[in-house]
């Protein structure tokens, strides 16, 4: 899943839940997805280390 | 020319010089054309006669040595470079001395502004036509890059710029930089090998960058070639190309153009504060959403048990109305109502008394009143 989606559907599961329309086994199948949502985003903007690399020497190593 | 041959029984044999003569008053046969070719290898030298460079063909590679008189094209004083476009007017040639073929040049004209401007246009047509600029091509970038590719001059400012830009609106970014040639000859197959190398080390998006320059300068950014290649990249490509008015063709093929290298940066990523914000907010809204059902069926389910408790007082009083009912129906039916109003009940024994022939004169009869009764003897019968 790509954070895109994984954001998308998180922002759906909130639009669902605001809506009051959701009965209440639902609502909390929702809310557990949406946090497995969130975490997964978060992971992904926390994790990624950010790194500038020369493609050159990338190369150079994936061969050696 | 007679080219002569030796005879070795019915075998014809030629002697490598007489097969060169030949073969040269052969190709002297041929007209004199217009060729059309980039300069490359250029030698002259005061001492010789002639010189020498060889036409190569932008599209395919396809090399062809020329030589001219040296008088002649000092005479030109074109100052050619490597690289350059050139129209030669000549007609081939066998140097039978060493059996080397090549153009040799009448004449030499420098490809000129106009050229490439037209060259360009037909280009610019011809792929348009095929459909390589058309708006339902273009990809959208993806939010958040795994891996940016960046093609770009080494050194550049092109390059400055796109990296602060990425990096000040999204510290985590990856991004890998190829740097290459971006002008002269060499740097359309140079930026297709890059874009080519990005995309097998795993970019999801790839930033062509360079700064502004000549016309000449910014040529190889309209290469067929490179155009092609930056249309058919398998992920989505941002070119910021020169400044806001020049449009080299990469830029038409491209998903998306950017006016200025930091433009292009700021493109392919999102800005981090902003998104964190955002999550944070999707997530209170889950958080609320979720509370805000729990509530309703909670207090749902209060009201259900509450209607449950008063259930069987409910049911008490129905029935206490039911029997208060019932109660009133009887009453209304009881003979005491009918007393009430004046009449009696005789009875004689445990018989009531509904016909004077039932007694007899001197019985005894029991007479019951609304209120209390006595008892009374039959005088006479009527």
């Amino acid at each position: 899943m790509t954070f895109e989606e994984a954001q998308k559907e998180l922002e759906a599961i909130v639009q669902r839940l605001e809506s009051g329309e959701a009965p209440l086994d639902e609502a909390l199948k929702l809310w557990q997805r949406g946090e497995e949502l969130y975490r997964f985003c978060k992971e992904r903007l926390d994790t990624a280390e950010g790194k500038i690399e020369d493609l050159a020497s990338r190369v150079d190593a994936t061969k050696s | 020319m007679k080219v002569e041959a030796l005879e070795y029984g019915d075998r014809k044999v030629y002697s490598v010089g007489a097969f060169n003569r030949g073969v040269a008053s052969w190709l002297a046969r041929l007209p004199t054309v217009w060729v059309e070719g980039e300069v490359t290898e250029l030698r002259r030298q005061a001492r010789w006669a002639s010189v020498f460079f060889t036409l190569k063909d932008p599209q395919d590679g396809s090399c062809l040595a020329v030589s001219m008189p040296r008088s002649q094209f000092d005479a030109l004083r074109l100052d050619l470079a490597d690289g350059e476009r050139v129209h030669v007017y000549g007609r081939p040639e066998l140097f039978a001395a060493r059996g080397d073929f090549r153009l040799r040049a009448l004449s030499l004209e420098r490809f000129g502004l106009g050229d490439h401007l037209a060259a360009l246009e037909r280009l610019k047509r011809k792929l348009a036509d095929e459909g390589l600029f058309a708006a339902e091509r273009k990809r959208a970038l993806p939010l958040l890059p795994h891996r940016i590719g960046l093609v770009t001059g080494n050194d550049a400012a092109a390059k400055r710029d796109v990296l602060t830009a990425i990096t000040t609106r999204f510290p985590p970014a990856n991004v890998l930089v190829a740097e290459t040639y971006v002008q002269g000859p060499r740097a359309a197959a140079a930026v297709v090998e890059a874009l080519g190398a990005l995309c097998r080390q795993g970019a999801d998006v790839v930033v062509v960058a360079r700064g502004g320059g000549s016309f000449e300068d910014l040529l190889p950014f309209s290469d067929e070639r490179l155009v092609r290649a930056i249309a058919d990249c398998p992920v989505p490509v941002v070119s910021a190309v020169g400044h806001e008015q020049d449009t080299p063709l990469c830029d038409l093929a491209a998903d998306v153009r950017a006016s200025t290298p930091s433009v292009a940066g700021r493109l392919v990523v999102p800005d981090l504060a902003q998104l964190l914000e955002r999550l944070e907010r999707t997530r209170s809204g889950l958080e609320r959403g979720t509370r805000r059902t729990l509530d309703r069926e909670r207090q749902r389910l209060e009201r259900t048990h509450e209607r449950l408790g008063r259930a069987p007082r409910l049911l008490v009083e129905r029935g206490r109305a039911k029997l208060e009912h019932s109660a009133g129906r009887l009453r209304a039916l009881s003979p005491q109502a009918t007393l009430e109003r004046g009449y009696a009940i005789v009875r004689a024994g445990e018989e009531i008394v509904r016909s004077g022939n039932a007694v007899h004169p001197g019985e005894r009869v029991d007479v019951e009143l609304a209120d209390g009764g006595f008892g009374a003897r039959v005088e006479e019968r009527r």
